[in-house]
Order: C-alpha cells, then sequence, then structure tokens
C-alpha cells in the first residue's frame, strides 16, 4: 500500500473460515476487497460494489452481508465464511445440487448465490416460492436466466426433505 | 408438459467443481509478484476538443510508475474488429464519454486513483450530437472525416410499390428499440505480465484471442509471436467483450514499467467506456391480401452508432438479412442506415440486430392477424418458407424445416384455458407467441476459418485443442463431450485445450452461434486421421493388426476383448517417438449464391415462443408467468447447457422487453451501475420456463448441431409485447413496455375504473 491516505491502519482480526487471522488495512476498506487482495479469497466477488449484484455475499457471523458494503472496521472480530470455506472436506450439498442441475454458466455470481441458498436452507429448511424469490432476489445472474438455480434449490429441497 | 431435454448422462461439466467451489480463477482474479495497479482516465465530455494534457503532476505522486497518454503509443494508435477506428488515446478530440485520454501504473489503487485526479485536461466542449437525426442532419458537424453515416445496408426484390396497391390491408408502424448493456457479471479486466526479450502475456477475457493478438501487436509495435493471450474463463461477454477493452492500457503499461499490470474495470467504467446494444428506430410498412398472403414489406432502419464502428456495419447487415425473418414475401425494400453519434458506443451484442428487427416483423404479423381477424399462428403458417426455400434475402441455405417445425412446435402449446380471477380484477391475463430465425457464423464475404487439433500429449493425455474461449456458455461441455462420443475414449484420458494462442490453433471467434458447430465439423474431419494415425503406431508398438484395433476406455482396445486395452495412451505416448498430432483447417459452411448481400447466412436456427403474461392494471407492471421454448438447431449436445443457454437468452430479452434500457441524456448514461439499470433477477422470470429442442435435421444434413448462444433471445421479445396485448389490447411500439403508457391505455379504455368499481 502506498502511505498516500492512509496512514491510520488498522489491525483487523477476524475468523475466516475457521482460521483466526489478523491483518493491517484502512478501517474502512470494503471486506469484498479485502478477502480477494490480501487473502487471495476470490471466490467473492465484486461486480456492483454498491450491495446490488450478490456476487460478493459472504456469511458474517452467520449473516448474509453483501461483502462489498461491510468495511473494515465492522468486521473486527467476527467471523467470516466465504465459498472457499464451504466445501473444506466435501462439497456442501448446495454446491453439489449447483453443479448437478446446472445452476452456473460463467460461474462468476455462483459463489455468491450458493451463499445466498446455503443461507436460506439454513434458515428455512421448507422455503415456499415467494421465500426462495426473497432469499435470492438480491443476487443477479445474467447467464442462467435462474432457471438452473431454480432447479438447484429444489433438488435440494427433494433430497432433504421429501 | 414439461421441457424434452435430459442431462442423457450424468456428467458434470469439466469446469463445474472448480465453479462452484470458487477456486476457479478468472483472468481479473490473478495476482502476480510486483504487480502494478492501472486505471484508464476516460473523458469528461461526450464531444470536445482537447486542448492540453498535462501529466507531470500525476507522474509526482508517490507510488504511481507510468503515466501514458498518446504520445506513448510505439505504433498505430487505434483498435477495431474490423475498422479500427476507435483511438487508444484521444489525441486531439473526444467523441463519447468512454474515450481514454491517459492511463496510469501504480503500486495501489489509491495511488492511481489520486494520479488519475492530477491528470490535467483541457477541453473545449462540442456541440453534442444525441440521436441519428440530430447527426443526419446537413449541418450537423462531422464526427469521423467521412461524415456522420458509419454504414449503410439494403435488400430489394420485386416491387414494393406497386405491390402496396394489391393489398387489402397494410400496417406502418415504427418500433423502438433503446440500447442494452451486457450485465457480464465480471466486468473487464486481466492482468498483463512483461516478458523479459520485449513480449508480453496477455490473461484478459476476449471472444477472439487471435484478433487481440493481431490488434494488440498494431498498437504495441511487436510481432504478433511475441504476444501470448490467454482469454478465459470469462465471467460472461455476451458480445461485449469481443472488442478490446482494456487489454491496449494494460499492455502498454506492462511494456512501458515492465512489471505486471492488472487492470480490473469497476462497473461504472465499465458502463461507461463498453459497448451496448444498438437502439434502432425501425419503420416497417406490410401489406397483405385478403387470404392473409404477405404481398409487400418495406423496412427502414436507423440505428445508433455511438462514436466509432466497431462491429455495427455487420451489425446493420444482419438486421437488414432478418428483416422478413422466415416469412416468404414476394416484394421486399429494405434499407437500413448506422449513424455515428456522441453517445455511447454500440457493437456485438447477443442476437445482432436479429432482436431488434423481429420484435418489428413479428409486431407486423400479429397486428395484420388483427386486422384479417386471422389466427395469429394461421397467418404465420400460411406465409412460412418451406424446407427448400431460399433464405430471407434471397440466398440459398442449408435445407431447414426449422420454422414450421417450432411454429408447430408453439401452436400445440396453445390451449390457453386461461380465466380471468374474480378475485384479482386488477390483474390482466394474456398470452402471445412468436418465431423467429437467427443466421450462425459470420456469413457471406467475411473471412470465417474454423480449425481444431487432436494430439496424444507426452503424457498420454489425448489432448483436444481450440482457438476457443469459454465465456461461460458451457463450450467445455460441448468440446468433452463431442470427443468423448466421437472417439469413444474415456473422460480421463483426455485434456481439454482452448483460449491460449501459444497453444491452440486458429479456430476463429467464440461468436455468431458457431463454436458447437465448429467442434462438431472440427472433430468430424480430426477423427479418422488421427484414429488411423493412432493403429498404425500401436500395430507397429505391438505387431499386431491395426484393422483390428478400436479407441476406447484408457487406451487402443482389440474389438471383440473386453480385458482391457492391447495399449494404454500412456503406454502409447512414452513408447512412441512421433508426433502423434493432426491438426484440420476450414471455412464455416456459406451459400452458394454467388451475389448474396454481404453478411447472408448460410445455417439458420430457430425459436418459437409461447409466454403468458399478467398485467397489472394499478401499477402497469409486466409480470411473465409462463415461457416455453420451441427450438430447432439440430441434436442436443450438452442438455444442461443448451437449456442455459436457451433459457438465460430468453431471460436477457425479457429484461430488454420489460425493464432495460441504458439511457442516455445529453451524451451521458443516466444509470451506471445495477441501482438504477434493472436487470431481471429471480422475482422477475417465471419459476417454470420449458424447453423443447427439436432436434431432427433435414434429410441429409451434413452440417451438424448449430450453435444455441443467440436463438433464445430472439422471438421471446414480440411474445411478451403480444401477450400483453391479448391482456390489454394496447399494442406496444417501444421498449422496454412502460408502464406509464399502459396505465393509461388502460384507463382510456376504463379497465381501470372498472376494477376500482368492483373492488
Ligand atoms: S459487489 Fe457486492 S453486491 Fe455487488
Ligand atoms: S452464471 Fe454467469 S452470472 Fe450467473
Amino acid at each position: 500500500m502506498s502511505a498516500l491516505h492512509y496512514e491510520n491502519l488498522m489491525t483487523l482480526s477476524v475468523r475466516i473460515n475457521d482460521e483466526k487471522v489478523e491483518v493491517k488495512v484502512p478501517p474502512t476498506l470494503s471486506l469484498a476487497v479485502i478477502l480477494r487482495n490480501y487473502f487471495q479469497l476470490t471466490g467473492t466477488k465484486i461486480a456492483c460494489g454498491i450491495g446490488r449484484c450478490g456476487a460478493c455475499s459472504i456469511l458474517l457471523d452467520d449473516e448474509l452481508v453483501n461483502a462489498c458494503l461491510v468495511m473494515a472496521y465492522q468486521a473486527n472480530g467476527k467471523s467470516i465464511t466465504t465459498i472457499e470455506g464451504l466445501s473444506k472436506l466435501s462439497l456442501d450439498e448446495v454446491q453439489e445440487a449447483f453443479l448437478k442441475q446446472g445452476g452456473y454458466q460463467c460461474g462468476y455470481c455462483t459463489p455468491g448465490m450458493i451463499m445466498a441458498v446455503k443461507a436460506m436452507f439454513d434458515r428455512n429448511p421448507h422455503p415456499q416460492e415467494s421465500d426462495i424469490e426473497e432469499a435470492l432476489a438480491g443476487n443477479l445472474c445474467r447467464c442462467t436466466g435462474y432457471g438452473g438455480i431454480l432447479r438447484a434449490v429444489k433438488y435440494v429441497m427433494n433430497q432433504k426433505h421429501y | 408438459m414439461k421441457g424434452n431435454i435430459q442431462e442423457k448422462e450424468k456428467r458434470i461439466r469439466p469446469d463445474g467443481v472448480e465453479k462452484v467451489t470458487g477456486k476457479i480463477k478468472y483472468l481479473t482474479d490473478l495476482s502476480f509478484p510486483n504487480m502494478l495497479v492501472g486505471k484508464v482516465l476516460r473523458s469528461e465530455y461526450p464531444h470536445a476538443k482537447i486542448l492540453s494534457i498535462n501529466t507531470e503532476k500525476a507522474k509526482q505522486i508517490p507510488g504511481v510508475h507510468a503515466v501514458i497518454t498518446h504520445e506513448d503509443i510505439p505504433a498505430m494508435n487505434g483498435f477495431g474488429l474490423v475498422t479500427p477506428d476507435q483511438p487508444v488515446f484521444c489525441v486531439d478530440r473526444v467523441r463519447y464519454i468512454g474515450d481514454a485520454i491517459a492511463a496510469v501504473a501504480a503500486e495501489s489503487l489509491e495511488s492511481a486513483e489520486e494520479a488519475l485526479r492530477c491528470i490535467e485536461v483541457k477541453y473545449e466542449p462540442l456541440e453534442v450530437l444525441d440521436s441519428p437525426e440530430k447527426a443526419l442532419h446537413p449541418d450537423a458537424i462531422k464526427l469521423h472525416p467521412q461524415g456522420n453515416i458509419c454504414h449503410k445496408a439494403s435488400y430489394k426484390k420485386g416491387n414494393v410499390e406497386e405491390a402496396f396497391k394489391q393489398c387489402t390491408y397494410i400496417i406502418e408502424e415504427t418500433y423502438e428499440l433503446p440500447r442494452q448493456m451486457h450485465g457480464f457479471i465480471e466486468t473487464e479486466g486481466g492482468v498483463f505480465v512483461p516478458d523479459e526479450d520485449g513480449g508480453i502475456t496477455v490473461f484478459a477475457g476476449t471472444q477472439h484471442g487471435f484478433k487481440d493478438r493481431f490488434q494488440l501487436s498494431r498498437i504495441l509495435g511487436i510481432p504478433e509471436t511475441k504476444i501470448r493471450v490467454i482469454s478465459s474463463p470469462m465471467g460472461g461477454s455476451f458480445g461485449g467483450k469481443d472488442e478490446l477493452n482494456i487489454q491496449p492500457y494494460g499492455s502498454l503499461l506492462a511494456l512501458k514499467t515492465g512489471r505486471p499490470v492488472k487492470i480490473h474495470n469497476t462497473r461504472v467504467e465499465s458502463v461507461r467506456a463498453g459497448i451496448k446494444r444498438h437502439p434502432m428506430k425501425i419503420t416497417m410498412k406490410t401489406g397483405v391480401d385478403a387470404n392473409g398472403k404477405l404481398l409487400a414489406h418495406k423496412v427502414n432502419i436507423v440505428a445508433d452508432k455511438g462514436a466509432y464502428t466497431t462491429l455495427g456495419p455487420a451489425v446493420l447487415d444482419f438486421a437488414v438479412e432478418h428483416a422478413a425473418g422466415p416469412y416468404m414475401i414476394p416484394n421486399i425494400d429494405t434499407e437500413g442506415v448506422l449513424v455515428f453519434t456522441n453517445n455511447g458506443m454500440s457493437g456485438e451484442f447477443r442476437g445482432f440486430g436479429g432482436n431488434q428487427v423481429t420484435f418489428a416483423l413479428e409486431g407486423q404479423l400479429d397486428r395484420l392477424a388483427e386486422r384479417l381477424q386471422m389466427d395469429p399462428i394461421e397467418l404465420r403458417r400460411k406465409n412460412l418458407r418451406k424446407e427448400t426455400d431460399l433464405g430471407p434475402v434471397g440466398q440459398m441455405i442449408a435445407p431447414t424445416d426449422g420454422a414450421s417445425l417450432v411454429l408447430e412446435g408453439v401452436s400445440k402449446l396453445m390451449n390457453t384455458n386461461r380465466k380471468q380471477q374474480d378475485e384479482q380484477p386488477w390483474i390482466f391475463k394474456g398470452t402471445g407467441i412468436a418465431i423467429g430465425m437467427h443466421g450462425g457464423g459470420l456469413g457471406k464475404g467475411r473471412i470465417d476459418h474454423a480449425g481444431g487439433r487432436l494430439s496424444l500429449a507426452k503424457d498420454g493425455k489425448i489432448e483436444i485443442s481450440f482457438g476457443f474461449e469459454e465465456c461461460g456458455q458451457g463450450l467445455v461441455a460441448v468440446i468433452e463431450n463431442l470427443t468423448i462420443s466421437e472417439l469413444g475414449c474415456g473422460k480421463d484420458d483426455i485434456r481439454i485445450v482452448i483460449s491460449d494462442t501459444d497453444r491452440v490453433p486458429i479456430s476463429g471467434s467464440s461468436t455468431a452461434s458457431r463454436s458447437t458447430n465448429m467442434v462438431w465439423q472440427s472433430l468430424k474431419r480430426l477423427k479418422e486421421p488421427f484414429m488411423k494415425m493412432l493403429y498404425e503406431e500401436a500395430a507397429e508398438l505391438l505387431k499386431l493388426p491395426e484393422d483390428e484395433m478400436t479407441l476406447g476406455v484408457g487406451g487402443i482396445w482389440l474389438k471383440g476383448r473386453s480385458d482391457g486395452p492391447c495399449i494404454t495412451y500412456e503406454e502409447m505416448a512414452r513408447k512412441s517417438e512421433k508426433e502423434l498430432s493432426y491438426t484440420t483447417n476450414f471455412h464455416f459452411p456459406i451459400t452458394p449464391t454467388p451475389d448474396a448481400i454481404p453478411g447472408a447466412h448460410f445455417l439458420y436456427t430457430f425459436g418459437g415462443i409461447k409466454v403468458d403474461v399478467e398485467v397489472n392494471g394499478l401499477t402497469g407492471k409486466v409480470i411473465v408467468t409462463s415461457i416455453d421454448h420451441v427450438i430447432s438447431a439440430g441434436p442436443v449436445v450438452s442438455p444442461n447447457g443448451y437449456v442455459g443457454q436457451i433459457e438465460g437468452g430468453g431471460v436477457m430479452s425479457l429484461g430488454y422487453t420489460l425493464l432495460e434500457e441504458a439511457k442516455m441524456i445529453d451524451g451521458k448514461y443516466a444509470s451506471e451501475n445495477f441501482d438504477t439499470y434493472l436487470m431481471p433477477n429471480i422475482v422477475d422470470v417465471p419459476f417454470d420456463t420449458n424447453v423443447y429442442a427439436i432436434e431432427e435435421l433435414a434429410e441429409g444434413d451434413e452440417y451438424g448441431p448449430r450453435g444455441v448462444g443467440e436463438i433464445g433471445t430472439i422471438a421471446i421479445i414480440p411474445a411478451i409485447a403480444k401477450a400483453v396485448h391479448d391482456a390489454t389490447g394496447l399494442w406496444i411500439n417501444k421498449l422496454p413496455i412502460s408502464p406509464e403508457e399502459l396505465l393509461n391505455h388502460m384507463e382510456q379504455k376504463g379497465m381501470i375504473p372498472w376494477v376500482l368499481n368492483k373492488m
């Protein structure tokens, strides 16, 4: 980093995917940038940078957030799960479903989308159509037209609950 | 009824696991040691003279390693896939809001941004030509030396004026289509890594690595062989990354600083600088006799080019070609003009001008059907091309009955037992159908080379190599599925090599719905010679007869034996001293009609759509409640990919019909991000979409499966417009469909007071 704007760096101390880490960053730097540039966790994508596309969706203390809107100081002391943390040993059932049902094409929205689907199922194992709409309305996909994503969601529901 | 496509084998797309785990490295995810950040300074004005550029202050910013302008370009200051009239850096004039003036490379984003702020550019604003009408005015200032007309295209047959006299009904309408953003989720970007010997490796998304290499070589003044372009995976393109975008800047900065440079556009930068779908104004006058036979069709297309040529002329040619679509009309007079303006630049976009013109054409058919009081399907049926009829501009095309197959397919879906719901009397329901056709490949008069290579690599993998790119469309799955089925080997026996100009043969661009077809055609040509080569080699190594051999899982098998290969691919590669590799080169099939108009196609796909909509009488909002696609494009190669392309394309056009407009005010974008530019989200799409694939091709067809990258985007636009008419009586002439216009109409027709009284 250049010394240009940020003489006052803070020590950000967080758990990322169950690992405790510390890093010196400008306090208002976006968490999405920190994950990508400081930890090479490039599964978290930035597409709009203003909280409208969901490509940067992660879990912050188990809460789905747009990482582009979270500043370093707001994340301090919290626990973060990114797409990389979802499949430590084997694929998560949501990832499995996306894989089998063609829930992705270019795949660039996919990590965010999977995090959103995961957060939905964690909260509500029996979503209705309107719940699915509500849970995923913040995630844009330009490729699939959402068909494959909806089939993946249905697949998880069938696998799990019926 | 459900769509008829099933995943035949449970084969997972080769890039699947990496994508769902987030492990895949897109080119904008790469990092290199010592890497700098690049940023581009773009114009403050849509149209201005540049009086001076001063970079002195910017160079002093700590952490800044280079600030470059037009003075730092070693060779040609221009790019563009066909006409290189877009300056890399402007010299004395800017013509649109995305024009580049300077670029910087710095150690951090903050320093780079600070440096951009310190570059002093003095402008003298000029009059902004923000519409084709203004630009066509005889007194308008010239945007380019040749004037403000970028291109004209036309097609004529018969005598329309005479024919109109014979018509019982004539419909004349003007249709207005807006500018649409590609909206790829990954914005443009990449990393540029200089080599020790003065060359460079470019990691940046594009749809045609070799064309990038060629253009970069002209700009950088270094031979093509010193430039290596690695061009996928990409987070979407849809035509939007086919032209060079950040590549010239990244390359120049990397060569200047001797360090890797990364550029990754923000969304705002992407919106300002990137190309969009051409806005068009299309006037169509179409006449029909009392029996519903189309007699005359006069079409006038005015398209807004924006500041530079890009692929605009080819897009206009395509629109002119598709103006009569799959209908046989004896008298046609189509004229198109493409006009330079100071608006955002238009260029290649999925559907390539076919979307706009099909909206108008199908709108004409529906209006005529109403005048004739004829079923719109029946009217279409009466005028449809037959299997061996000529193409839309009188050219010979590969025999295909696709038009009538998709129309009949759609007609079977029309079991409208739709009831107005009493509990929600303000919701008006409607159904619409439409069909469309789309030419694949670049068309007559354009160099459209393809090729591919099969090799047995030293580690025993069968390498299949193409110059195509994975933009998300699922090309790698297509290659895997076709290679396995053609060669008979196993999934683990092959390695797919694409999008690296140092390692792949020239295969043409990943555009124009051509890649699937070109992979299939390549394999047809590669298969026999490659297998023969392997059999001969195995025969020699094993002293066994080669005509007993067959390729199989893991290696070469002896016919009739099931205990394992007689030699594995690995053994073969290890023992053989020969280079076991075969390359093919050929041209995309083109129409044999010698005087066909430029760009006329030979291979077409067809698509039919049925949609149901609900129009809310209280808000004017249109919701599409179901979409059925019937597609005729030959055999399905990769089921998930096929459905995904069709559904995704359909929803992209649903957005064009109902939501999306990259509006410009005085040459500036009114929306620069996804907060105000609305693309469909999950709430805007129906939960049930069906895709019916008609897989049969005409008898004796030797061209194989056609690509489906674009056909899903075509007919849905007029189908939604028709469904809205069905629901409300309003004919839509302008996209996106405006809730205000709908509300006004419903109010005038008394639909809303009726609703409110009933409530
Ligand atoms: S990048 Fe964070 S929501 Fe779009
Ligand atoms: S898969 Fe490309 S944006 Fe969703």
